[in-house]
This record gives C-alpha cells, structure tokens and sequence, in this order.
C-alpha cells in the first residue's frame, strides 16, 4: 500500500479493482476455541475429556498461526473410549428406528442453531463443509433410519464402526460416513485428521446435546493414520471404513491386515479426475465451470483438461482471458509452491507452454492458476500431479479416444463431460471408469445417489441406499462375520512360493486315473507349467489328476477374461439371464456326473449330493432370474435436472472357493458374478476340486462366451497370490486361511481392490450356510458397484 | 477512443455452431449474484462508474421539453457536487454516459446540453421502437431525421419477426442499412430478449448485430415482459467476447430495463469485469439503461460520504 493516492476513489476509479476481500468473521469460532483453551481433549462417552499428560500436535490456520493443540490419545483412552462404544451401541441400537430418526431431526435443529459456529471452525481449520451440506445429509439418513426395518428387514447393524479420516479430510468425507453408520444403528468412533478433528470434536458435542445417547459418537484424535490403525486392533470394533488420501489409505490397510476386521478405503483425495470438452460443448460455460472448480482455494482432485483437438484455440483464448486478472491462489506451504514450480519448469523444459493469470511470486505459499498446454499423459504434471493450481491440457481426436485418455488413469473418482448432444454425453459417461460423472457441470453429489469410486479411488460404495449395506450384516445367521485375530507374523514375499514338489504323473500304468484339464478362456487344457497334482478323496484314495496351475495360467485367464467381459456387461439383462438358464439346464443334463463326483470326492451320500446338485440347478435359475432385478433409478434431487444411478460390473472378479459344498458355493459364488456382468476366474477347493472340474463340461456345453469363466486348479495360496499380484483383476472373493486372508487384504491395498473374505472354519465347525437363499441378494451385492450421471437440466 | 465496428461479412457457420447449455449459464449468473460485491472506497469508485456508464433515460408518451431539459442538466450533474468533493471527484468529469430520449426530444436535449456547454451525447431510440412493426422505409427515416436533430447514439431494435424465424440474412441487411443510415452516429441493436425464445437465439442474433455492425447490443427496450437478466446478459457479453476474439474488435454492451438499485449496478459491473475484463467497464464500451438507477446510486454514495441514509428530497431531482 503506497500511500493513500493508491487506493483514493480516484484511483480505483480508474483501475477498477475490486480491493480487498473481506477476511470473513471467524469470531465464534475463535471464541468456541477460547472456551476449549485452545487445547482439544478427546469426545468419549458423551463428553469432552481432556486426560492429562497426553502429547499433542498443533494446528495452524492458513497463515501459519497457531490455531490450538490437537491432543495424541493414549492406548488406556483407546480402550475407555472402545468400552464406551460397545454400551453407546447397546443404547443406540435399542432404540426404536423411529426414535433414532426423532434423535437425527433433533440434529439437524441443533445444527441450525449453531450453523455460524460450525461453519467458522470448518473454515479456520480447513475442513471445509458447509452446513447446508451437513443438513442434507442428516436430513436424508434421519428417513433411512426411519425406514431401516421396514426397508431392510434382514439387516442388523454391525455394532462399533471406525471412520478413520487421514489429516487433509475435510469434515464433509467423514459425515458422509459417520451419519449412515449412525442411522443404521452402530455406535461410531471418529478417527478425524488434524484437520477435521476440531469441526468432528463440535459436532459430538452438538450431537450429543441433541440428544444422541453417551457413547454412540465418540472422538479420538492422534497421531497419524497408523493411529487408526491402533483403533482398529481393539477386538470391540467390527468394521473400519477410511476416507482420505491414498498413501494413507495404503497404510491404514497394510496395518490392519489380519484383525479379521473388513477395511473399505475412498481415497478420494488427490484422485486425477478427466474434465472431457467436446466440440459440441457450450465453451463458454465449459471455461466457467473450470475457473471456478478448478481454481479455487481448497482443491480436493487433480483435475486433467482433456478437450477436442477442434476446439482447442477456442477454448484456450477463453480460458486466456477468463483468467486475466486472477490472484495467485494460497498453497498450503512454502515447501509445495517449490514442488509446483519445479513441475512447471520440467514441463516447460518439455516444450510445454503455460496460461498463467499473473506471474509467479518468487517467496510465499502461493501460485497463480496455471494451464500447462501441449501436456501429455506421459508428462510428470498429469502422472504425478503436483499440489497447487495447476491445469494439465490433453487433446484428443475423436470420442472414442476422449473416452481412453479419460480411463487411462489409476483413479476412477469422478468426471465432468461437456457437450450440448445428448447421445454423445450419455455414451461418455457411461463408458468411463468412474463413480460419478456429471454432465455440463462439475462436482455434483447428493447423499440419495450411491457411489463407488472405481479403480485406487475407493472400495467401497458411499450414499443411497447401496451405500447403507456398508454398515449392515445380514440378521440371519447364515453368514458369521470374520473372526477377530490378531495378526500373524508372516513374510508377505514369501507366501505361497513354497509350493510343496509336484507330483509328474506316471506315464504308463494303466490303472493311473484319469487326469482331468482345467479350463481357461473357453478351452480345456493343462496348466501352462505342465505339471499335476493329485486328487484325493476323504480317504486319501487317488481319484484323479487336476493341472497344478499357476501365475501363467491367471494371467491367461485374466486375458481371456478381460476380452469378453465388457461385451458380456453390455448384453441386455435378459439375454444374460438366458445364457444362465440355459447353463442351469446344461447342469441338469449331467445332474449324474456331478453328483457322482461329489460323492467320491467327499464322501457324501449320493442321496445328500444329488440334493446339492438339485440345490445348485435351482441357485442358477436363482441367478437367471436376478439378472434384470438388480436396477439403478432416477433418485429425486434437490436441484432441477436428473440424475441416473446405474448399476455397474465390477470387471474381473477372482474367486478362492471354499472346501464346504463345493458344487453349491461354486455355483453360487460363479452365477453372483456373472449375472451382473462380471467375468470370473474361480480357483477350486484344493481339497475338493473334483466337482468343480467336472463342471467345466457343462461350462464347454454352454453358451456363456469363451474365457467369461475360467477355472484354474492348483495349490491354493500360489493361485491366490497369483490373482492378488494381477492388476486387472477388480475384486477377490477369497475363502481360505487366517493367513491367506491376512495376506489378501495386506497386498490388495495398492492397487486396490475390494475384498470379500471368510476364514475357512478348520474342522466341524459350521461355516457359512450355503443353502440360505439370503446369501444371493448379499452376494449380488458385492458384484456391482454404483455409478452416477449427474444431468442438471434448467 | 478505440476504432468502431467496421462489421464484417455474414458468416451463417459461425453462426450455426453457437452451443448454449441454458443451465450452465443459469449457474453462472447465480454465481455472480452471490459473489461478494466492493466494500467502502472500492463501493464508491465503482458506484461512479456504474454513474458514468449511465444512459439516463425518459421514453414516456408525456415527455416534454420541461422534462428533458431536466434530465439533460441531471446527467451533467448527477452526483451532488458537495459530495463528489468530499471524494475528490469534483473535477474529474463525473457525467452520466448519455442522456436518451425519443426521436421527438432529440432537438429539445440538443439545445439544453448545448446551452450548458456540455458535450454529452444525446442518443436516441428509433426504428419504430419499441416494438419494430412499422416499414423499413421509415424506420430508416426515423434514424436519419434523428441524427439530423443532432442525436450522436441511436438504440436501433431489432426485427423480431426475422430473428425468431431465423432469418438471420435478411436481419442483417436491415441492421447493415440501419447502420448506413447512423452514419458518424454510434449504433446500438437492441435485440428484445424477452422475446427471441432462447438464449441460442440471443447468442446468434447477438452475432448476427455485430457482424452487421452495431457498436453496442443491448438487451431490451424496457417494454417487454422480460428485462434485463443477468444469465441473458451473460450469454451477450459471451458472444462479445467470441466476436472479439475473432475479430479483434470490440462491441460495447447495454443492459437496459428494470435495474434500479446500486446494488444491481455493482453486479453488473462485476459481471462485466469477469466475463469481458476491466477493458469493457468504461462508457465506450458498457452502458446501463436506466432512469431511476441515478437516484439510488446518488444515495449510497451520500451514505458512504456522510455515513447517513438520505431521504429522496436531499438529492436533486431528475
């Protein structure tokens, strides 16, 4: 400021800046930080309580003053606040659902009420979320607590959950889990980041004022992510649900590993995301809707410009005088303002050039927007973006391409598509790999849309009524949760390479039985390494002789696989139901076969094992019928336009059968798959392979396309670190042992896919209950995850 | 004063590909309504310049001499000038933009403006405004005997009949003619948004008066249902933006009817400076129509002066 003349009405008169922004009012907030001394305690049982001689980290504003102390929990509050959940989840879920809707209204009351509060203390500790939003969402799980048991008859809460938030989580991403969890009836402990641990701390307090019973919402901050990783080892907390950034999503999965407890991760933070213009597209607004969501304060995804090669001057000499005149934008420190300009020189030195609303300061955590034009996807800028305002512009050709360069990408959070045809809009959106995409707008999201992130960006699927299931296991008790463990000390590089000698068969004798082929992109043949393993009945007898596959045989599996599927995904519902009926009449044709081959393999009566085949036939008609019932909608928004929610395959799908009911599971575990589009690469029982391999006849008579089923015999936990290792392949259903589980869910976090994991019960102890039909609308779900298309309309 | 809009040959391509997603824009215009609008000094400056972007306007069947020579001396005076001192702005020339008046008035605000030795611009609407529906032979007239009458700005309107049935060639020979009859007088089209369907249309036919050589669009005549908008406004200054960028020439831009309160004028100004930048907030290129606008205006700015509301008799009358 020079002088007064700068700034005198005369003078901007002429320059006609706009002065000043007026810094908002953060005196509530401020005066509610003074009330807590500037030092948080932890929210445990109703109350904030502050433990002495605990550690604390300290939070800062965005101008590096010192905002208050964080504090770091030790292991007695994690078991105080772990006991207080389990009796919070006792007086929680015994409330009626309509008393607990009543308690999630007088949420949204008190809310009202201390909105200014709860805005401000987002705002100062950058955790943004704006108490409309908060609203919204209380408002919308205040009605599905309502309706759980008239809705979801067959569901019962899982008791205590974790929501785990890594420290740049907006408060936002952990309501988006914390509500549902409580509307369902769990008791939920919040793990927030540095962060979003002030705004989580007012709102217990607010929530328990409205009457939330003690214990049902505590709050525990700590040191880092491994501190909910800390949590989560305590034997009272039945599911762990994160929301992030990636790296510490990874960490939190690799170190919960083995607790026998299911980990869901939306990384949602950092995630590159594919902003698609065509030639159709209002330009005009396409560069609007950049300046605003692009470059804004707080930035939450990387975004990648990807625009028609037709339109490119277009819309680059719009964007080049759209941003004329922006302000260099706040980063969050010294240290990253270094790493964006060192990005920004590498891609120059790239013969990339820039749009940059104002020149670069050379001190200070700050940095103008910035488009970087000729980028490419190889470029470090759009492979690994940097933190800060910049803009990585690819071209493209033709849609077609428009759709791989947007799907060429480790993330699948979200995608904003632009053009005024609807065809085109709608073919787009469809095709790429993402949970959300919107239509001439950016960033849409409601709570009555589910969505699931595909790909590294998350695995689990978050609103709606899909998203409610997270939270839920089925009442009946046909399908025991894992059991808690502690995790075992193993060698992750070392499990399942060593592989026990394999047997070569006996060339000649004739009284060698038979050695039956696996079956691999529609064709039986012997595993790629040549080699046989023994089939043995209960009594150890030889029955035969199964191929002793491995990683070469999944990867051409996966190949064959992946071929097929998507053309297998777009087949109307009802062509898919066909092919499956008509494989439930190709099992009735060799009703005998199998039958026989699960009496010599196990022993079973033939009595008992024509029941399984009889039940196993009526699971696949079960499955045909299923195919066109599992459908998305148009939701009702509060906005004006539509929205479709679509049900989506998975893709590859890996399957570890067990050893109970190895027809009937096969059977069960396949038609869940395939029926929704996926394609599947099952790995039989080790112990009771032989009704599986006999069913590749009926598979061979079938007309389900060549490689949509693979089925690779072998030792189990080869073929299980086989499919771990293969990227491609998008979940895996695995039964088997403790430490076979431990090792899926430590090596399926990067990249990551989503689990479904039993521990095989050793001995007589019932397992899952295969015969119940529950099980289909549980597997069903774990087959599909939930896109939405966003289409806002005037 | 930069070069005017020399126009250019109809280019119906261009004109076809126009795209304009209507809730996008809708967005927008929310957007900028919500932003937060200058504070203080910042308020005061902008608040003139909304002054001197003003065309202030009387388009009455009563209108009289009496009335216009009241006008013509308002708008070379509009802010009190104890006021304007306490700023420093006594001496900086704050005048409305122009007065405008009908064809019929023109002489009246010639002579009164020329007595006070002002040099302020009478501009006048004609072409059978507001409606267009009378033959082009005296709507031509009618531009022709306004300029004789020393009219230096006309507010031409546009044939609605062609525009809406997408007549696009025969809407530009008409302007084109219009113009030739302006002569050294600037032109602005007043294209009556409220009544060309959608904002599609607003777009091409914006393109479409530019090509044929409007200095100036303007959005309404302040006779129709609909006004002055800001989404419709954004898809004007859109189209001035496109028409720059391939032309490299620069249309002023008129919102007309309806804007009333300071407030509003700041939204405008700041609608201005996003979407065209701080080139197209001066008097040669935007214009507000406005009559009681002035009023309001003259208002904050004793408000921001004195730190008191006035009462409408403290401040000069129009």
């Amino acid at each position: 400021m020079a002088g007064s003349t700068k700034n005198s009405v005369h003078e901007i008169f002429h320059s006609m800046e706009s002065g000043p922004e007026g810094a908002s009012s953060t005196n509530t907030a401020q005066a509610w930080l003074d009330h807590r001394s500037r030092s948080l305690g932890l929210f445990i049982d109703g109350k904030l309580v502050v433990p002495a001689d605990r550690p604390s980290r300290s939070l800062t504003d965005c101008e590096g003053a010192q905002l208050c102390s964080v504090m770091v929990a030790g292991d007695e509050d994690v078991s105080v606040c772990s006991s207080s959940s389990v009796i919070g989840f006792k007086s929680w879920s015994e409330l009626s659902c309509s008393q607990r809707a009543k308690v999630m209204l007088r949420m949204v009351g008190v809310l009202g009420q201390h909105a200014v509060c709860v805005s401000e203390v987002c705002d100062v500790c950058e955790a943004a979320c704006p108490p409309a939003s908060l609203i919204r969402l209380l408002q919308f799980y205040s009605s599905w607590a309502q309706l759980r048991d008239a809705l979801m008859p067959s569901w019962t809460p899982r008791g205590v959950v974790l929501v785990v938030g890594s420290d740049d989580c907006s408060l936002q991403q952990l309501m988006i889990k914390v509500l549902p969890a409580l509307a369902m009836g769990n008791s939920v402990i919040v793990v927030p980041g540095l962060s979003s641990a002030p705004p989580a701390l007012l709102l217990a307090e607010l929530f328990s004022a409205a009457g939330l019973p003690a214990g049902a919402l505590n709050v525990l901050t700590g040191s880092d992510t491994l501190f909910g990783a800390k949590v989560a080892a305590n034997q009272n907390i039945s599911y762990v649900t994160f929301s992030g950034n990636k790296q510490e999503g990874v960490l939190l999965c690799e170190a919960t590993a083995g607790l026998g407890v299911s980990v869901s991760v939306s990384s949602i933070l950092g995630a590159r995301c594919p902003f698609i213009v065509f030639e159709s597209a209002d330009i005009d607004s396409a560069v609007d809707a950049i300046v605003q969501n692009v470059f804004t304060k707080r930035r939450e995804v990387h975004w990648v410009l990807c625009v028609q090669e037709s339109v490119q001057e277009r819309l680059v000499s719009r964007l080049r005088l759209r941003m004329s005149g922006m302000k260099s934008l706040s980063l969050r420190s010294e240290e990253e303002r270094r790493l964006v300009e060192a990005a920004v020189q590498e891609a120059e030195q790239q013969g990339a050039t820039l749009v940059q609303s104002c020149s670069p300061p050379s001190s200070g955590a700050q940095y103008p927007p910035t488009v970087i034009l000729g980028s490419a996807p190889s470029s470090p800028c759009v492979v690994a973006p940097p933190p800060g305002p910049l803009l990585p512009l690819l071209t493209f050709r033709s849609n077609s391409e428009a759709v791989a360069l947007a799907n060429h990408s480790p993330h699948g959070l979200a995608a904003s598509i632009w053009t005024e045809e609807l065809t085109l809009a709608l073919e787009t959106a469809k095709s790429v790999c993402v949970g959300s995409v919107c239509v001439n707008s950016v960033s849409l999201s409601d709570p009555s849309l589910p969505v699931s992130p595909h790909k590294e960006s998350g695995s689990c699927t978050d609103g709606g009524q899909e998203g409610l299931y997270q939270f839920l296991r089925p009442s009946s008790s046909s399908s025991p949760p894992l059991p808690r463990s502690s995790p075992l000390s193993m060698d992750y590089s070392q499990f399942g390479s060593a592989a026990p000698p394999t047997t070569i068969i006996p060339a000649d004798s004739a009284s060698t039985p038979k050695s039956l082929p696996q079956f691999v992109g529609g064709k039986s043949c012997k595993s790629v390494s040549g080699c046989s393993l023994k089939v043995q009945a209960a009594d150890g007898a030889v029955l035969a002789f199964c191929p002793d596959g491995g990683r070469k045989d999944v990867r051409n599996a996966v190949e064959a696989a992946v071929k097929v599927q998507p053309g297998w995904m777009k087949k109307s519902a009802s062509a898919r139901a066909q092919s499956l009926f008509s494989l439930a009449k190709g099992l009735e044709a060799k009703r005998r076969d199998l039958s026989a081959s699960i009496n010599t393999q196990t022993g079973l009566s033939l009595d008992k094992a024509d029941e399984e085949v009889e039940l196993s036939i009526a699971r696949l008609n079960d499955w045909a019928a299923y195919c066109d019932k599992l459908q998305g909608g148009t939701p009702s928004l509060p906005l004006s336009g539509s929205a479709l929610s679509l049900p989506e395959a998975l893709g590859v799908v890996g399957v570890v059968l067990p050893d109970e009911n190895p027809l009937l599971s096969m059977v069960t575990l396949l038609g869940a798959a395939i029926s929704f589009g996926n394609a599947v690469i099952l790995i039989p029982s080790e112990k009771n392979p032989l009704p599986a391999l006999t069913f590749i006849q009926v598979l061979q008579a079938s007309d389900l396309p060549a490689g949509l089923v693979n089925i690779i015999t072998g030792y189990k936990d080869q073929l299980t670190v086989s499919l771990a290792n293969h990227s491609v392949i998008k979940a895996i259903w695995y039964w088997g042992s403790a430490e076979g589980c431990q090792f899926v869910q430590h090596s399926c976090s990067a990249p990551l896919k989503t689990l479904l994991l039993s521990i095989q019960q050793k001995g007589g102890e019932r397992g899952r209950d295969w015969t119940h039909p529950s099980i289909l609308e549980e597997m069903g779900r774990n087959a599909v995850q939930w896109k939405s298309i966003w289409i806002p309309t005037a | 004063m930069s070069a005017r809009n020399p126009g250019m040959n109809l280019d119906l391509e261009w004109v076809s590909k126009v795209r304009v997603n209507t809730q996008a824009v809708l967005k927008r215009a929310q957007q900028i309504q919500g932003q937060k609008l200058p504070k203080k000094q910042w308020q005061a400056a902008w608040l003139l310049k909304a002054v001197t972007c003003i065309d202030l306007t009387t388009l009455a069947g009563d209108d009289t001499p009496s009335n216009v020579h009241r006008l013509c001396l308002k708008a070379i005076q509009p802010v009190r000038h104890d006021l304007l001192k306490e700023m420093d702005m006594h001496d900086k020339g704050v005048t409305t933009g122009a007065v405008c008046v009908y064809p019929s008035r023109v002489a009246d605000a010639v002579k009164t403006l020329k007595a006070a030795n002002s040099s302020l611009p009478v501009a006048s609407v004609a072409t059978g405004f507001p409606a267009g529906q009378t033959p082009l032979e005296t709507r031509l007239q009618e531009v022709r005997l306004a300029v004789a009458d020393g009219a230096t700005e006309i507010d031409i309107v546009i044939n609605r009949t062609l525009a809406i049935t997408g007549q696009w060639e025969a809407m530009y020979d008409e302007i084109r003619q219009f113009r030739e009859a302006c002569g050294d007088a600037h032109m602005k089209t007043i294209l009556a948004i409220g009544e060309l369907g959608t904002f599609t249309n607003v777009y091409k036919a914006s393109l479409v008066s530019m090509m044929a050589g409007s200095d100036f669009i303007k959005t309404s005549t302040g006779k129709e249902s609909v006004n002055a908008t800001y989404p419709v406004a954004i898809v004007m200054v859109r189209a001035i933006r496109d028409y720059f960028l391939c032309t490299g020439h620069k249309v002023g831009f008129k919102p007309a009817g309806g804007i009333r309160t300071a407030q509003e004028s700041l939204v405008w100004l700041t609608l201005i400076k996003e979407e065209l930048g701080n080139d197209w907030l001066s008097p040669l290129l935007f214009r507000l129509g406005a009559s009681s606008l002035l009023a309001d205006i003259e208002r904050q700015i004793y408000h921001h002066v004195t730190g008191r509301y006035a009462a409408y008799h403290e401040l000069p009358m129009a």
